[in-house]
């Protein structure tokens, strides 16, 4: 074809043709993943739908310079982590997928996700910043935060500050405790870490001091910052940061004989309705620039190359405890009932 | 009248479309039926093919596992607990203030009267957000005041009693007015002849008035109850924190976890639906074996108590459920939404407009939501008029076969099955329009129907009201001056119906604006709505900025309202009363 007219300029229709033509040749090539995103598409796409768990106000900042360097908009749906994968496997139900790049605290939602089939592996060069053991050996997610669950109390009221996880166990703690889970289960994955590395019988030590449960991290720390509650048992860390920087009333700690470290992780949809944007932004979430945003706002970055967030300790020196995140996935509805017999009330076991 | 129109035997039925006529009223018909059928009847199908797990599978899984599960057996109870609670608490409250207001010349009650419509129309979940400013166990307003004093009640909302206290405030709407409405229409001559025969005052009240309304009063105390089943809002807000679940969260529970659980939320409707009838059937059971005529005829006009000098502290006192149900909710929101810092003194330092910036400016789901909210109420308020028209001109105005069956549909005299979707229409919805042949989950169109299956009963009952009191002569007297179907429609029948169905719209617009219990299964994202907005951002602790949407939603329901008191007149209460009935 291109012999026959040798004199031929690249116009913008055969660019378009050749983008397909690549389009489709690398689509044929099942065995090999997808690299990088295509500018001009994603920008043709204009737009981003990303479901997130993460606190809104990283978000926004995350957002915010994206937009403004590709003018491509981006909207979020935001709730916990189990709410972003129930609502994904419920859009997948309807055949109706919107999201087009999924974020959530919760590698079992990832393994779910990817066993119906709803990722598409993708090679993003911003995920090779990011250890090999956090990253789905099919490319289907990779890590983007690690958040350590950490014990928070109000600074006035303690008395002698807890170090241990034991410590809230005490009776001195009947009826100042809190902890967090909304009605669909957002908090049992932590809670299972710290029972699959300390016993269950710890979680039942806290229920019968008779723990006040919030829907979300960000009102359990509210309550202890206001005094309401005196401490609090796997609150986030950046959530506990981000308090103390703020000046209230509240300090936290990594207890030395483990902390609970919850893996987020990012991935794309297969039926995205804008498949290059989502793939550009999350370039753009996992690259040095998204992930820097994020470690500014408290949070572990899963990058190598991003220092821990202001004031804070280095992941190496933290003794982490990293659930078996297949168990956490297959043996969901036991731990839920669990949780549920321990704790009552709804855990949308 | 109408009834001799329908009657076999009456000459000819010339307002009816002529056979062989035009075909564009048998379109118009038609499709008005075909609405009915795909927002009504197809989800409740679906809703029992769901909870035997169809059409992922077949089986009495969802039902076995509903059922057996000790896990499902506490939200049961908590749910009868609720329901029994709010309807007795709602008559306590109800029957004395609705007493004074229609028999007695105390002070102040076209404020009480108006007062209660407010306390209903207002979101049950907003009233929650607000008593955890005010019943907060340590931060809420009442406890630092009774704490400044030195008393300590501990009192907390977030409770089982707080649950019911906080829905009793709204739902108690119900039986006030129809006891209103009961009171005014008893007929005066009977309660003069007791007297005459030398009862006292308080004995004809308790030997002759009473009885007589007292069909109204157990009518409204089950309406109230039934409609406690399904109020997600404080069954969320405040019973989730307590640790009591109910039905309906039970439900989102299912459903919101991963992964998601339908035929057990199926079963669990059922189960919801269930109770509703059973409470609608006991309400059919009692009034069908008390009629008395005497309620609602024309007899003499009974006379108002003269309270004297009790006029104004009878007065205050009628005041206090009001002042709880309406005015303390919405004047705590208001002062919050103008707050830094909720829990700090309404001080020129703690002014701030920064929480309407963040509402109606910088966040996106608050923004998305209130657009969204307005479209569909909107959309929903026209369709359920329209749809209520249509079905209603069948009935009143055609002798077509069927047609009582879809009056039936659409509005059984008690709003059954109407109220029953209108229970709980989340999952039949969900269950329906999430798998072929038509799905609608994840756009805004599954809300759009959600809300006009809720909101049919409504759309009917205002448009057969308003079609029942226009006399058929008029539009056969166009038609036989030669006037087309389509010309004596337009420029006879809605001409007159126009103020009427203009109410009924408002009706269904005030509460689909505000909807949560529905939509917080089924909205998607870019389909949040006000609602779910208030609700997310209640969850995140960004409790200014809720209360910032909550006034701008208010807003929009006090004009709203005050439109309607526009157009009602004087006949409100009757108004509302059937609203609060549907």
């Amino acid at each position: 074809m291109e012999r026959k007219q040798p004199k031929a300029a690249i116009t913008r229709r055969r660019l378009g043709g050749m983008a397909v033509a690549l389009g489709a040749a690398a689509a044929w090539r099942p065995a090999r993943a997808q690299t990088g995103a295509d500018v001009a598409k994603a920008k043709a796409e204009g737009a981003v739908m990303l479901y997130t768990s993460l606190d809104t106000k990283i978000v926004d900042a995350i957002i915010k310079p994206f937009t403004a360097q590709y003018g491509i908009k981006v909207e979020y749906y935001r709730g916990g982590s189990a709410d972003v994968t129930a609502k994904v496997l419920a859009e997948a139900d309807a055949g109706q997928i919107r999201a087009d790049i999924v974020d959530a605290s919760d590698i079992g939602a990832f393994l779910a996700m990817k066993q119906r089939g709803l990722l598409r592996a993708y090679d993003s060069p911003a995920a090779k910043a990011v250890a090999a053991n956090l990253r789905d050996p099919d490319g289907m997610w990779v890590a983007d935060r690690l958040t350590q669950a950490v014990l928070q109390w109000n600074t006035q009221k303690v008395g002698k500050a807890p170090a241990h996880w034991e410590d809230l166990a005490d009776p001195r703690f009947m009826g100042k405790l809190a902890y967090f889970s909304s009605s669909n289960g957002d908090g049992a994955p932590r809670l299972y870490t710290l029972a699959s590395a300390f016993g269950w019988k710890l979680l039942e030590r806290y229920a019968a001091n008779k723990p006040l449960r919030l829907n979300s991290p960000q009102v359990m720390t509210q309550i202890i910052e206001s005094g309401e509650r005196t401490a609090g048992f796997l609150i986030n860390d950046n959530i506990a940061w981000r308090s103390k920087l703020q000046g209230k009333a509240t300090d936290y700690c990594f207890p030395a004989e483990g902390v609970p470290t919850e893996l987020g992780a990012v991935g794309l949809p297969k039926a995205a309705p804008h498949p290059q944007a989502g793939a550009l932004f999350y370039d753009w979430w996992m690259g040095e620039a998204g992930q820097k945003l994020l470690a500014d706002g408290g949070k572990y970055s899963s990058r190598s190359d991003i220092a821990p967030p202001k004031d804070s300790p280095a992941l190496s020196q933290l003794k982490l405890i990293v659930p078996d995140n297949q168990k956490l996935f297959t043996q969901r509805a036991d731990i839920l009932d669990r949780l549920t017999t321990i704790f009552g009330g709804e855990w949308g076991g | 009248m109408s009834a001799s129109l329908a009657a076999p035997g009456t000459a000819t039925s010339t307002a009816m479309p002529r056979r062989g006529g035009t075909l564009a009223p048998r379109l118009a018909l038609g499709a008005g039926v075909a609405a009915l059928l795909l927002f009504v009847g197809y989800p409740l199908l679906w809703l029992v093919l769901g909870a035997f797990g169809l059409p992922r599978g077949f089986g009495l899984d969802g039902f076995a596992r509903s059922f057996t599960r000790a896990a499902n057996v506490a939200p049961l109870v908590n749910t009868v607990v609720l329901a029994v609670s709010v309807g007795l608490a709602s008559v306590v409250v109800a029957v004395p203030l609705a007493f004074a207001v229609a028999r007695t010349d105390v002070a102040l009650r076209r404020v009480v009267h108006g007062l209660v419509g407010l306390a209903y129309v207002l979101p049950p979940y907003l009233t929650s957000v607000a008593y955890i400013i005010l019943l907060g166990p340590n931060a809420g307003h009442i406890n630092r005041a009774l704490a400044w004093l030195g008393l300590d009640f501990g009192l907390n909302i977030f409770t089982g009693s707080g649950v019911v206290f906080v829905i009793t405030l709204h739902v108690f709407a119900i039986p006030y007015f129809l006891t209103c409405e009961a009171l005014q229409s008893v007929d005066g001559s009977m309660e003069e002849s007791a007297r005459m025969l030398g009862a006292g005052r308080w004995g004809v009240v308790r030997r002759v008035t009473l009885p007589l309304v007292a069909p109204a009063i157990t009518g409204g105390a089950l309406l109230a109850a039934v409609n406690s089943l399904a109020l997600f809002g404080p069954q969320a807000i405040l019973g989730l924190p307590a640790q009591i679940v109910y039905l309906p969260t039970r439900i989102f529970g299912a459903v919101s976890s991963y992964p998601p659980r339908y035929p057990e939320a199926s079963a669990m409707s059922l189960a919801l639906v269930a109770l509703t009838v059973a409470g609608l059937a006991a309400q059919r059971l009692y009034l069908g074996r008390r009629s008395y005529v005497t309620v609602g005829g024309k007899g003499v006009r009974p006379a108002r108590w003269r309270l004297g000098p009790w006029r104004w502290p009878v007065g205050g006192l009628l005041m206090v459920p009001v002042l709880l149900a309406a005015v303390a909710p919405v004047t705590v929101l208001t002062l919050a939404a103008f707050s830094k810092v909720w829990t700090k003194a309404p001080t020129l330092d703690n002014l701030t407009l920064a929480h309407f910036q963040a509402a109606l400016l910088d966040n996106q789901i608050a923004v998305r939501g209130l657009v969204n909210s307005l479209e569909l109420a909107v959309a929903a308020a026209t369709l359920a008029v329209l749809i209520g028209l249509a079905v209603a001109y069948l009935d009143l105005r055609t002798r077509l076969r069927g047609r009582v069956m879809l009056d039936y549909l659409a509005i059984l005299p008690l709003g059954l099955p109407g109220t029953v979707i209108q229970a709980y229409v989340a999952m039949p919805v969900m269950q329906a329009f999430i798998h072929p042949p038509v799905v609608l989950y994840g756009t805004i169109w599954i809300l759009l129907v959600a809300y006009v299956a809720r909101a049919i009963p409504m759309g009917a009952r205002s448009a057969n009201a308003a079609l029942r009191q226009v006399d058929a002569s008029l539009e056969e007297a166009a038609r036989i001056t030669g006037a087309s179907w389509t010309a004596a429609l337009r420029r006879v029948l809605l001409p007159i119906l126009r103020p009427s169905l203009l109410l009924g719209w408002l009706l269904v617009f005030i509460p689909s604006l505000s909807e949560l219990s529905t939509t917080i299964l089924l909205y998607s994202s870019g389909t949040e709505t006000i609602s779910v907005a208030i609700y997310r951002l209640n969850d995140m602790g960004q409790l200014e900025v809720v209360a910032a949407l909550s006034v701008v939603l208010i807003g929009i329901i006090l004009v709203a309202l005050l439109l309607m008191q526009a157009l009602a007149g004087r006949s409100r209460t009757a108004v509302v009363a059937s609203a609060a009935g549907g």
